[in-house]
């Protein structure tokens, strides 16, 4: 390999393991999040409004990340040009 | 494992001094995205709580709740930033 692609592979490696890593993440907050949600009360098999609540409540939490993400990084780039990093 | 041929040692000692810079540029950037995942995992998990509150009827965020999880990252910034000059100007008491 050319050092031009040992670069390429190593950024390809690092971003994807990185994505691995938070998708990850999602899944675990989410399963904490719906078990709570859903499942008030664990009967002996799921029910199907469990499932369906389960379902949605992980569409939902993954609107609720886009949007937190946004707002946040919004609201970084907003402090960064207002100085507030910069003292 | 994927197609692409994997990176060895040797290969990372072939780097030029270029690549090694754009690299070292690459990364800074990319833990910088990291940090900004991390952290929206965490404003996620606290703001479903106080926003999220009744039961799941749907599987998209209705308007009342997309309001409070914006205004809640917002506030848990407002505080973060609230805490800090709290913080240095404490510190600057106690040197006096």
């Amino acid at each position: 390999m050319d050092s031009e692609s040992v670069k390429k592979a190593i950024i390809r490696q690092v971003i994807m393991e990185a994505n691995v890593q938070n998708s990850r993440h999602l899944v675990e907050k989410i399963n904490e999040t719906c078990f709570d949600k859903c499942i008030a009360k664990p009967g002996s098999s799921i029910s199907n409004g469990e499932k369906t609540c389960a379902t949605q409540c992980m569409e939902k939490y993954m609107a609720a990340w886009n949007l937190v993400n946004q707002t946040y990084m919004r609201r970084v780039q907003q402090e960064i040009n207002s100085g507030t990093f910069s003292s | 494992m994927d197609s692409q041929a994997t990176v060895s040692q040797a290969d990372i000692e072939r780097l030029s001094d270029k690549d090694k810079a754009d690299l070292r540029q690459v990364l800074a950037k990319e833990e910088q995205r990291n940090f900004v995942q991390q952290q929206s995992h965490t404003f996620t998990e606290i703001c479903w709580k106080k926003c999220i509150t009744s039961n799941i009827k749907s599987n998209v965020l209705d308007s009342s709740e997309g309001n409070c999880l914006a205004n809640c990252v917002e506030r848990f910034f407002d505080v973060t930033i609230t805490t800090q000059k709290h913080l240095s100007a404490m510190r600057n008491q106690a040197g006096h």
